[in-house]
Formats: structure tokens, sequence, C-alpha cells
């Protein structure tokens, strides 16, 4: 093979993989786009917005095109399989979703403030979250984190004259940079473990050599630690609150879903193929994670997820702004999501997936009546919702259906993400009689817990200032139809979650090996 | 009875509420000038329209009801089914197919359910008449956990009974959270939460038990020949059968509610208003024993044996533990009406829970009657306490007495309530509590004899409280009319709304008092069946 | 002796842990960032020592020139959002930046 075929293969691989990379190059057009037209229309506010919409369509059509497809490109760097391509089209309806509620948001809208950036930097944020859900490759994971990570951390100090949001990007920079300098190391030392940065080959060298435990379970320590930074889940969730509360509501609802999503993305596709028992050909049977038998990385996450969900309920119990608790409540979800992790066969990625449909739509929604109500009174004190439920009924009434979503109530979706992850914990048998009722039982307990704050809302909202007539407010119809998008997939997927659980069942493919 | 519209009179009878709740959330609930809402009649009379239109359904559904069907574990045995798919989702990992089906059906069990729900449901609204802040939503979340609670009494699929069950805590809450007393928002948070954690534990129970059936169907889970023998619940995993059986008595038990986890109780109806008391002593109360007995006995008749005895001693600890809390009531000043008799209900469920565990046809049947009876009773007399409550603004007992000349008809009313409530022969409380401890008798005499204390402690704290309100002399500040300006209560006694609520009641205690059969007839066939089904331990 | 894989590694883990104090101890937002770099350079020092003497192949290298790529990007990035501290509250210390968790 001379240099000339060489490289006419490597033309080869360069086409097949450009065209499978279609929805990204998508995703980069609008981006230079948007910012080619904030440069000729100055003057307008929206037009970035209205060119992100028209461009996640097109994403998003490019999307559904190759949902079948199953190959790699870019030299095995990068996956396009029907599990990331699940993930990818959750991350655009949920950034389309909050470009569309950002239109609404007076926080941003405030004074003359200039929204080309914020628009355009959402895209590159959807982007970087793009390569998250599909990168193989250490290194593609890591520029997938940071991609997206630089952009957040911009978005959350968009509001730059506010204290506190200048204070939540502060912070979240800080943390965020540490907790991937931090991943980056433990990548570099899985690099010397095992002489790649391909998970299939990580997965292939695990498999053949006896590597020194000591250092794979500091490195993957390391690596787990920049995963769970971004899913926010315990020991590494502390920058959530504080970041939850200080961004724009829209930037919150954005990264408590689609960041949170991605997050997941990377750890299932990095547990289910670097942990693979043997160097499996096409997807992996349920036999994970089977290795290194003197770390039993199950009951790793197992305890993670009861810290993370035991911690987020708990320390939610005792807040007063609505966005910090709905911050911790955030965290608690990324437990239960966990729980999914820990099982890691097949039903438990499932249920992740249809946990994830559950929890964009609940708490999307959750967040957009927060936004509203922030436009209306100017606060996200738990206590200036006194009463606010008859003030704005129509606004009231979705978010009840939001709050005992995510508290997991019957007849909402939130409830099918719920039934689906207890059903996969207690599904579970490993070897020996192994079994994860106590995880289960936690969880149930947990989600009990969490009934007592998602109804302190509530009973702030109605059961509070049902005496005093105060004027109720003049919201904008487009406003409510918002509203209503959202609240209708709430309670509808919540009777019908066929459509969801057939969804999730179709991207469990996950490529390996090559 | 015919179907209406494709859907049986058992969809009609559950899904009338949410028309009418669409139909409310759709009047406008336009304001004068003084802010006084205009259309606060018409939602009265919608409510009551739609429940009066369930109360004619459920009266068609018992004339149409054939005695001697059995039902239980026997789908050929359950009346008025329906059963279509809801939705299905094939080939999955684990789970293969998960199918879930609105399957709904009444036996002997559900039937005496479903009527007392529509007629306690039909009195109630009634009851709101005087309710007076937020009429719009007050009616609609009315509706809304009517719908519930039918939806409880008819599901034969433990997915949609679960939906139902819980669907209703949402209504009931903010029921008791807006339109409650002083303390409403404590006792609304302690009703949700005591109630939200039993149930978790019953949907880890659920899935169990998918795991073992693969289907929701609760018939199927009676079906030892069912089940994947290498499931969890599956027959012969004794010790986790009990486990499962155990944490649903308890999630029942919260419900029932049994001591110890009877707090809720007392606080819930203290500061609920008049009708939710009615509707939650009425009918909630009892979807804690029904599901015992619709789910707990015949899906674990081996654990229900295992359990037996300490079932027996959880409802006579109930009987006296309530009976000595209303009694209790005598710091001075200190006394509540409805209090007491929110404690008496804790004693007359445990007389319920004491029947259950009998095991016998006649325990049971007393107990499904009692069930029925202590409906009928305890609605009657939260109402009357509300009638009071409305002109006095006070449930202290050391406020009345004397009441007896000024509301001679209330008073009469009153009597009956309070002589039900005690167990005289002639009300049909007396029948069934005399089932009851005969059956009872029969397995645990001594338990039964300890028990019978239960009944001498209610007629003490009943007929003190009579005396206490009725008799001896009337406060000055009672003395003039209750309503000066005669515009809400024309005449110092009761008046026909009230009456409207309080007459069918009365009729019903008296009728079923003398003349009990009917209800009998209704339930025999199921009861036996249960009965035995229980005492062969089901195959498991 | 000549220098050898192990002295890069101590070298690295010796910058790691320097980096990471620095993090933590710090209060000056630059000297977190500085922290940061020493964080990014270790495990430069890693991908390119294990690259050169692990003998297997150049994605050591490559990596690295990514780490510093991203590593400039989001000092960049740090600074313009500590500039915007810094013109709110006149100052950089970040413990003393707590508004929120009150």
């Amino acid at each position: 093979m001379g240099p000339i075929s060489h490289s006419i293969n490597f033309l080869e691989e360069l086409q097949k993989s450009v065209g499978l990379f279609a929805p990204e190059t998508a995703l980069t057009v609008t981006f230079l786009l948007a910012i080619v037209a904030d440069l000729i229309f100055r003057r307008s506010r929206n037009v970035t917005g209205f060119i992100a919409l028209l461009g996640f369509i097109a994403t998003g059509a490019l999307l559904m095109s190759n949902s079948s497809t199953s190959a790699f490109a870019f030299n095995s760097t990068y996956a396009i399989d029907p599990f990331a391509n699940f993930f990818k089209l959750l991350i655009l309806i949920t950034s389309y979703l909050i470009v569309v509620i950002s239109f609404f948001s007076a926080e941003l809208y405030h004074g003359n403030r200039k929204l080309g950036e914020y628009y355009t930097l959402i895209i590159g944020m959807t982007f970087g979250m793009f390569i998250l859900c599909s990168s193989t490759n250490l290194i593609m994971i890591y520029i997938g984190i940071e991609a997206m990570s630089l952009c957040s951390y911009v978005l959350s100090g968009y509001t730059k004259e506010i204290r506190r949001s200048s204070e939540a990007s502060l912070k979240y920079v800080i943390y965020g940079a540490v907790s991937s300098g931090i991943m980056i190391y433990g990548i570099s030392l899985i690099y010397g473990l095992t002489g790649h940065l391909g998970l299939a080959e990580i997965n292939h060298s695990l498999n053949v050599a006896n590597l020194d435990h000591i250092t794979l379970l500091v490195s993957g320590m390391m690596i787990i630690a920049g995963f769970a930074y971004k899913i926010s889940a315990v020991p590494f969730h502390f920058w959530t609150p504080d970041v939850y509360e200080g961004a724009p509501v829209t930037i919150t609802a954005f990264l408590s879903v689609a960041s949170k999503a991605a997050g997941f993305a990377a750890l299932i596709r990095f547990f289910k193929v670097v942990f693979a028992a043997v160097p499996a050909q096409g997807s992996i049977p349920d036999a994970t994670w089977n290795m290194l038998g003197s770390i039993d990385w199950r009951i790793v996450i197992a305890i993670l997820s009861v810290l993370t969900m035991t911690l987020g309920n708990l320390v939610a119990l005792k807040q007063t702004n609505v966005k910090r608790l709905l911050a911790y409540s955030s965290i608690a979800h990324a437990g239960y999501m966990l729980m999914g992790v820990t099982v890691m066969s097949e039903i438990g990625v499932q249920s992740v997936l249809v946990y994830l449909v559950a929890y964009m739509f609940m708490n999307l929604g959750a967040f957009y009546v927060v936004m509203q109500y922030a436009n209306l009174i100017g606060s996200e004190e738990l206590e200036d919702y006194t009463g606010i439920g008859y003030r704005a009924p129509v606004l009231g009434i979705c978010m009840v259906i939001f709050l005992v979503s995510l508290l997991g109530f019957p007849s909402t979706v939130g409830f099918i993400g719920k039934l689906y992850i207890f059903s996969a914990v207690l599904s579970f048998a490993g070897k020996n009689g192994q079994n994860f009722y106590w995880l289960a039982i936690m969880g149930v307990i947990n989600s009990a817990i969490s009934a007592y704050f998602y109804i302190k809302i509530v009973r702030n909202m109605f059961v509070r200032g049902a005496e005093f007539d105060k004027e109720k407010f003049k919201l904008s119809p487009e406003s409510l139809v918002v509203a209503l998008i959202i609240v209708i997939p709430t309670l509808y997927f919540g009777l019908f979650p066929g459509a969801v659980i057939r969804w999730a069942e179709t991207s469990l493919k996950i490529l390996v090996g090559n | 009875m015919q179907n209406f519209l494709g859907l049986g009179p058992l969809t009609w009878i559950t899904f009338l509420p949410l028309l009418g709740m669409i139909i409310i959330f759709l009047i406008p609930s336009g304001k004068d000038e003084k802010g006084k809402e205009t259309s606060k009649q018409l939602f009265r009379w919608v409510t009551i329209g739609f429940t009066f239109l369930q109360l004619i359904i459920a009266i068609g559904i018992y004339l149409n009801y054939t005695a001697g069907m059995t039902g239980i574990n026997v789908e050929g045995g359950f009346q008025f089914r329906e059963h279509y798919n809801w939705f299905t989702v094939t080939g999955l990992p684990m789970f293969g197919n998960v199918k879930v089906d609105y399957f709904v059906g009444i036996d002997g069990i559900s039937a005496p359910m479903i009527l007392l729900t529509a007629i306690v449901c039909f009195v109630a609204s009634f009851a709101s008449f005087s309710i007076k802040k937020q009429i719009k939503g007050y009616f609609a979340m009315y509706l809304l956990l009517d719908l519930g609670m039918m939806g409880v009494f008819i599901s034969l699929d433990f997915f949609l009974f679960y939906v139902f069950w819980e669907l209703m805590l949402l209504p009931m809450y903010f029921l008791i959270g807006i339109w409650g007393g002083p303390r409403k928002e404590y006792a609304a948070i302690k009703f949700f939460i005591y109630t939200l954690v039993g149930s978790v534990f019953m949907l880890l129970v659920i899935i169990g038990l998918y795991f073992g059936v693969h289907s929701f169907n609760m018939l199927d889970m009676m079906d030892p020949l069912k089940y994947d023998p290498t499931s969890i619940f599956a027959p012969g995993h004794g010790w986790w059968r009990n486990v499962a059986f155990f944490a649903l008595f308890v999630g029942f038990a919260i419900k029932v509610p049994s001591v110890p986890f009877h707090t809720w109780l007392p606080d819930a109806h203290v500061e609920a208003p008049t009708p939710i008391s009615v509707i939650l002593a009425g009918v909630l109360l009892k979807m804690g024993t029904y599901g015992m007995l619709r789910i707990n006995w015949p899906m674990f008749p081996d654990s229900v044996k295992y359990f037996q005895c300490f079932i027996a001693w959880v409802g006579t600890v109930s009987i006296l533990y309530g009976a000595l809390c209303a009694l209790g009531q005598f710091k001075v000043g200190k006394r509540d009406f409805k209090k007491l008799i929110a404690y008496s209900s804790v004693s007359h469920m445990g007389y319920v829970v004491l029947g259950m565990s009998s095991m016998n046809s006649s325990g049971m049947s007393g107990a499904i009657f009692q069930m029925f009876n202590h409906g009928t009773i305890t609605s009657m007399l939260f109402i009357i306490v509300g009638v009071i409550y409305d002109r006095a603004h006070t449930r202290g007992l050391d406020d009345f007495g004397g009441l007896a000349n000024k509301m001679p008809i209330y008073t009469g009313i009153m009597a009956i309530a309070f002589f039900a409530a005690i167990g005289l022969p002639g009300m049909s409380g007396f029948v069934s509590e005399m089932m009851i401890f005969l059956g009872a008798f029969m397995a645990y005499p001594i338990l039964t004899v300890i028990s019978g204390l239960g009944i001498i402690l209610g007629a003490a704290y009943m007929l003190w409280a009579l005396q206490k309100v009725f008799f001896g002399k009337l406060p000055d500040r009672w003395s003039g009319p209750w309503d000066p300006t005669h515009k809400i209560y024309k005449t110092d006694d009761i008046n026909a709304v009230e009456l409207a609520a309080l007459i069918p009641l009365a009729i019903l205690i008296i009728g079923l008092g003398i003349y009990p059969a009917p209800m009998f007839n209704m339930m025999n066939a199921t009861v036996n069946h249960l009965v035995e089904f229980v005492r062969i331990g089901g195959g498991f | 002796m000549g220098i050898g894989l192990t002295h890069y590694l101590i070298l690295s883990g010796i910058l790691f842990a320097i980096g990471l104090f620095a993090v933590i101890t710090r209060r000056n937002a630059i000297m977190v960032l500085m922290g940061l770099e020493l964080i990014l350079n270790s495990a430069n020092i890693n991908f390119i020592a294990f690259s050169r003497f692990g003998g297997i192949n150049l994605d050591g290298q490559v990596a690295a020139i990514f780490v510093i790529v991203l590593a400039v990007t989001e000092a960049a990035i740090a600074l313009a959002i500590i500039l915007n501290i810094y013109q709110n509250y006149k100052h950089i210390r970040i413990d003393e930046i707590n508004k929120l968790k009150e």
C-alpha cells in the first residue's frame, strides 16, 4: 500500500465521514450564519434567534434522515449510532424550546442588551453536546465537553451587569475548568496504561493485559469526576445551586436538561464500551462491566446515586428560592438516573433514556413557568409566589402539572420515567444473587421526601393567598401557547407512553469496536 | 344495563365528573362590581347535577346487579366488565410486552362501595353550599376527587388502580389546604405525605408482581400458575411474599387509618371543610380496607394467614385506641366536636379490620357492610357538626348546651346519627357490628371480647357529647337567633339544603338497620368465594 | 542514568499536585487560573512522555496539542469573566464573592 492509495483511502474515509457528519455541519453553518447575520442586522435582537430555530429544524431533518445509521466516522473517533442520535434529537428539541422560551424572557431583553451572541452561543453549545454524544475517543470527549462548557460559561453570565449572574459564571468557569482538568489528567493516565485513547482500544487492552489496579481506579475515578460534574452528581454537585440560581432562567433550564443529557450520553457510552466484558462485535450483550474483579464499579455508581438523590432532596427541603430549589431537585433527578446507569443492562440504559425524555418536558416546563413568573413579579423567591396561582391561573395549573410530574405522579410523564427506573433496578439480577432492591427502596423513599418541597411550591401558589383578591396578570396568548406546548406532552406521554418507550428502545444500539 | 355511546355504565359513572369539571372550567367565574362571583350558583348546580347523574347510574347498576356472581379472581364473575387495551409496547428487553389495560368491573365487594361513593358525593355536594371562596376551583377539585374515588373502586388492573389511587391525592390536598381551617397547610401536607409514603412502596410491589406475571391484570396476579417461578413474588418465595404483603398492608392501613398510622386523620378532619370531611370519612377511608380486600387478601392468601393474628391485633388496638382518644377529649375548652368524630372513625374502621381478619363469611360480610354503614353514619355526623359550625363558628363541645330547645328537628336527626354510631339495634350499624363480632369471635374469642369494650367506650363518648351539646342550659351567647338578619338562615333550626343532605342518609341508616338483606344479597357470593379462596390458600 | 519516563511522571505528578493545591487554597481568581494551567500542563507532560517512551503511537502528542488549544480558549474566557467580575465587584477575591448561597 503506497502513499497514494493511502491518501485515497484517507479521502474516501473523509468523504464518508463528512456525509455522516451532516447534522453537525448544519449546526456549524447555522452558527456562522448567525454570526454574519448579527453583524448585518445590528438593530434586530431576534434575527439570530430565528436563524437558530431554522438551523435546528434543518439539523433535526438531517438527524431524522439517518436515524438508523450505524457507522464510524473520522477514523473511528466518532460514532453515528441510534444511541447518539437519540441524545442529539433530545438535545436539539431542548435547544429549540430554549430559544423559543428566550424570546419571552424579560431578564434577557432588559435594557438594550444585544442578544446576537446569546443565540449564537446556544447554537455553539448544542454543537459541543452533539460532539459529546458521539465521541468514541477520550480526546474527542474532552473536546466535546470543552466546546459545550466554554459556551455555557459565557451564557451563564450573559446578564453581566447583574452581580449574581457574573458570580454564577465565575463559579461555573472555575469549578468547570478544574473538573475538566482533573478529567484530562485521568485521561492521560489511562493513555499511559493502555497506550490508547479510543474507547474500544482501551477496552481491548483492559481485556488482554493485566493492568495496575490502583492506577486504573484512580484514573477511572478522575474521568468519572468529569462526567459527574456535568450531570451534577454528588460530590461534584457544589456548583449546581449557585450557577442555577445566578444564571438567566433560560440558561438554567438549558444546563439542567441538555448538558445533563449530554453528560449521561458520554458517561453511558464510556462505561458501556470501556468496561465491556468481551471485545464485542456490534452491540454489547448484557454482560457489561464484569471486568476488574477487584473494583465493583456497580457499587461505586450505586453509592454515588444514593448520595446524589438523598443530598439533593434533603437540601432542597430547606430552600427558599425556587430556582435554587429546582437546582437541588435536578441534582436529585441525576441521582435517579444514575440508578439506571448502575444496572447498565439494556433495560437500565433504556430507563435512563425514558427518564431523560420525561425530565426534559417537565423540567423545561417548570423553568419556563418560573421565568414567566419572574417576568411578572420580578422575583424567584418562594415567598413572593404567594397566591400567584390565582393571578395567572393557566400558568399556575401548568406549574402544578410540571411539579407533580417531577414528583412522579401517575398520569404524568414523570411517573413513567420513575416506574421505568425502578423496574430496571428491581429486574437486575447479578452474579451470586446480587441485587439492588435496597437501591430501589432508597429511590422510593427519596421520591416521597421530594413530595414535600414540590408541594411546598404548590402550597405557596395556591393554598396561600386564596383570600385576597389581587388583580389578574395579563399574559400574552403566545406565552400560554408555549406553556401548553410543553404541558401537553407531559400529560399525553404520561397516559400513553408507548411512543417514548419505543423511541428509547430503538435507540439502545451503541457502536463499539472496529 | 345498556351501554351508552359505546361506553359501559362503569366508565360513565367514573368519568362523568371529568365532564363536569371541564364544564366548570369553561364557565367564566364572572365577577360583578363588588367582586362577588356571579356564577357560583351555576357551579353548585352543575356539581349537584353531575353527582345526581352519578347516583342515578349507581342506582341503575344496583337494580341490574346480578346477585350470586362471584368475582375476586374469576373474570367471568365480574359484572359490567369493560376490558380495553390502554397501551401496548412490544418486544422490550426484560419486560417483553408491556400491556396496560383499561379493565374495570365490579363484584360484591366493589358494588356497595360504588353505591356509597355516589351517595356520599351527592350528599356532600349539598353540604358544599357553605363554601364561600374560590368556588370554581372548589367544585372542579371536588369533581376530580369524585373521579379518583370511583376509579379506585372499579379498577381491576393494578396500573389503573394505582393511577386513580394517586390521582385522588392531589384534589384532596387542595380541598383541605385551600378551603380548610386555621391549620390547613399542616393538615393537608401531612395527609399528602402519609399517603404518598404508603403508595410508593405499593409501587415497588406492583413492579415486583409485574415481573412475576408479566401483566398488570389483578386477576392474573391472583393465579399462582401465571407466575414466573424465578420471580421474586412467585409462589414458594414465602419471605418475599410476606414482605410484599406487609408493604401493601401498611400502604392501605395508612389510608384506613389503623393505629399507629392514624395521626393524620384527626388533623385532616379538624381542618377540612364539612363536605370534605364527609367525603374523607365517608369514602376515602374505605379505600384502605377495600384495597386490602381487593388486593392483599386474594393476591397473598398465604401471607394473610401468616399475618392473620397481627391484623386482628391491629383492628383491636385501633378500636380501643380510637375510642379512648375520642373519650380523652376532656380538656375543658379544647374539646373539639369534629376531632371526637374523627377518632370515632378510627375506632369504627378498626371493626372493619377486625372483621376482615376473621377470614369467615360472617366477619367479612360484616366488615364490608360496616364500611358502607360507617360511610353513611359518619357522613351524617360530619354534616351535623357542619350545621352548627356554620352558625356558631365554633366546634368546641364546651361552647354548647341545651340546643335541643333551639333546634328541635336538628336534634332529632342528630339523635338518629348518634344512636346509629353507637350501634343501637334497628340501625344499620348494629347489624354490621353484630356480624363482625360473630365472625371475629369464631376466630379470636379473646380479642373480640376485648374489642367489645370499644362498644361501651363508644356509647360513653357519644352519649356524653350528645348530652353536652343538646341538653342542659343554653349558653347566653346563643340565646338569640343564629343570624339576626335572617338573610342566610331564615329560621334557627336546620334549613332545607341541609335536610336534603341528611334525610336520605337517615333513611338509609334506618332502612338498612331493619332490612339489611339487599346489601348482603349483593355481596354474599363474592364474600363466600373470597373466604374459600383464602382458606385453601389460593394455591400459593 | 538518563532521564526516563519515571522522571517525567514524577514531574507531572508534582505539577498536578501544585496546581490542585493552588486551585483549592488561592483566593485570587488569577492565581486559581494559574493553578488550572498547571493541572492542564501536567496532563500534557503525561501525554507526551507516554507517547515518547511508551513507543506506541502519536496519539498522545496530538492530544497534547488539543489540550494546549483548549487551555488557551479556556483561559481567555475565564479572564473575560474575571474582568467582568472586577467591573461588578471591584475586586477578584473569590471567597468574598458569595452573594448566592445565603
